[in-house]
């Protein structure tokens, strides 16, 4: 399955969750997956529900849209850190101030993928390792400092339903990313809401490590800052 | 029953008769009075309102309401219109239905509120990125107002693409008296494309056309051929024996409509074409004219916009002239004596 990704990747981990979810609450002929651009939108040939290939930053306006008609959908709104936290930041908020009925995975891998690496808003400088991995890094004159994103900080105290991290690194981080998921799944379907789950994600492609060194690399220096955790469970 | 109210207005209460299910804008003048229209009444109605965050949250979510098998609007001027051009390029280019209304405002970057043509070009030749047009119908009157929300409907989901109605803050704030037509409810399940979920084992995917369709290219030209053959609307006065013929449409047509009986009375062999679709361009009101020697186009903006589709169209074979303006319309009598000076 999901082929066309690159060796290590987690949309493939993410999309074995959801698969795996939607069938064992056999939920497929009520799914529709709208996606975002880039890395996600290589996802539409293999995935086997209704879908949307929504413009960059966009997926929350076109599910909020989509859901106001047919209430009795799963509307999953699949996105990378670049469309949740940066060209789509305004729609992320006000889906978060509105308490939208959203089902949300955001693959979090701190790049822009598609377009060969560049640093996105959630990247992090990591000082201990040659840090001349991105393709926008210029290492003999000032720079922007990365620190991550924190998406907690800024839409936990919006009236949202709910709000967790998990990694999609090794086993025990992929059965919490699975336990997260269902969870943010069962009160979309049986409360409605904002339910959104943050994937911190390999791109080990991009970051030029090997698919271990990148494991290593998430579990060493991206959970120092990137918590892995429910931030919001109302 | 009839009603006094503006264009605006009645083109509120043409949405609901065309059967809208969903409304989502971001207010913006002169367009606001549609915004306000249904932030009103939309529970009344039982149409589903989103006041968004801005034009490019609205369009989106028209988007994915037409997917959801809606009849989905928006509503916006100028610069909105502007914001929304890549949705626009986005459901062209998937084949989603929408309508988009857009009351035009004056000038380039903010302008100002005034009367305005401007965005002819932008609407007529496309606006967003790519291969693509969209079908551009514009109202003279508030019965056009309150009648084409239903036709840009049946368009947009005939051929699957985004309709644009469109007027000036003249035809937006005039008030007139209309017969207001009856809501009707629009079936959601009625279009093949419309997701529901995969309920048959095959998924149905919305992106570019251009991914499933071997021919593509086809496809695509086929659309906007038949569009250009088949769908072209105009109005015309007095044109039999016309010499001279007036293009114009929205506030400007209005105006040219006296000017023609003016003429008439006069003795000049003036005649007048509305422009009912400004794309496709109406080029076949130009046909069968044997006795047109000259055009005058009277348009509210500088550059001449409609002017180089008027000359295009009919090949060049007449004498053109043109009367521009921005903000002020011209009035009957400046248009009288200028048809006189060119006569």
């Amino acid at each position: 399955m999901y082929d066309m990704l690159c060796p290590g990747c987690g949309h493939r981990t993410a999309m074995m969750i959801l698969d795996e979810l939607i069938e064992n609450h056999k939920l497929k002929e009520k799914v529709i997956f709208a996606l975002d651009v880039a890395c996600c939108s290589l996802l539409i040939d293999f995935v086997n529900y209704d879908s949307i290939m929504c413009a960059h930053g966009r997926v929350l306006d076109v599910t909020k849209g989509y859901k106001e008609i047919r209430k009795e959908n799963i509307v999953i709104s699949y996105m990378g850190d670049g469309a949740a936290y940066s060209i789509g930041m305004e729609e992320m908020l006000h889906s978060a101030r509105r308490n939208d009925d959203a089902l949300i995975i955001v693959i979090n891998n701190g790049l822009y993928s598609m377009t060969g690496g560049q640093k996105s808003p959630t990247y992090i400088d990591v000082k201990s390792q040659n840090d001349r991995i991105t393709t926008t890094n210029s290492l003999d004159k000032p720079r922007q400092v990365y620190n991550g994103f924190l998406i907690e900080n800024v839409i936990s105290k919006l009236p949202i339903n709910y709000l967790a991290r998990a990694s999609l690194t090794d086993k025990d981080n992929i059965d919490i990313a699975k336990k997260y998921i269902e969870k943010a799944l069962k009160k979309y379907i049986n409360i409605g809401g904002f339910n959104m789950v943050e994937l911190l994600s390999p791109c080990p492609t991009n970051y030029k490590l090997t698919p271990k060194d990148m494991i290593d690399r998430i579990n060493n220096e991206f959970t120092k800052i990137y918590k892995i955790m429910e931030f919001v469970d109302a | 029953m009839k009603k006094f109210i503006n264009g605006n207005e009645a083109f509120a209460y043409g949405a609901l008769a065309s059967g809208i299910d969903f409304y989502a804008g971001y207010p913006i003048t002169p367009s606001t009075d549609v915004y306000e229209f249904f932030e009103k009444n939309a529970e009344k109605y039982n149409v589903k309102f989103v006041p968004t965050s801005s034009e490019v949250s609205a369009i989106n979510m028209i988007m994915g309401a037409s997917i959801a098998g809606a009849r989905a609007l928006t509503v916006t001027s100028g610069c909105g219109f502007s914001l929304m051009q890549e949705a626009i390029s986005y459901m062209a280019s998937d084949f989603v239905p929408c309508v988009i209304l857009n009351v035009m405002r004056e000038g380039a970057g903010l302008g100002d509120i005034p009367r305005s043509q401007g965005d002819y070009d932008q609407m007529t030749k496309g606006g967003g990125n790519g291969d693509y047009h969209t079908i551009v119908l514009s109202c003279k009157s508030c019965k056009d107002c309150m009648e084409m929300p239903n036709l840009a409907f049946e368009l947009a989901e005939k051929y699957r693409n985004p309709v644009i109605v469109t007027y000036d803050s003249d035809i937006a704030h005039t008030k007139e008296n209309v017969e207001i037509l009856a809501q009707t409810k629009n079936n959601i399940d009625k279009l093949n494309f419309t997701l529901k979920g995969n309920k048959t084992g095959k998924p149905k995917l919305i992106q570019n056309v251009y991914y499933h369709d071997k021919n593509y290219n086809e496809t695509l030209s086929n659309k906007y051929n038949i569009i250009e053959e088949k769908e072209q609307r105009f109005e015309e006065y007095e044109t039999n024996d016309a010499e001279i013929i007036l293009v114009a449409f929205s506030i400007c047509a209005r105006v040219c409509m006296d000017v023609v009986k003016r003429a008439r009375k006069e003795g000049i062999k003036l005649g007048l074409i509305v422009p009912i679709t400004l794309y496709p361009f109406p080029k076949n009101a130009f046909l069968n004219l044997p006795s047109l020697k000259k055009i005058i186009v009277v348009e509210l903006n500088i550059l001449k916009q409609m002017r180089k589709d008027v000359e295009y169209y009919t090949k060049f074979r007449y004498e053109y002239f043109s009367i521009n303006s921005m903000s002020t319309c011209p009035t009957v009598l400046d248009i009288l004596s200028f048809v006189k000076e060119v006569k």
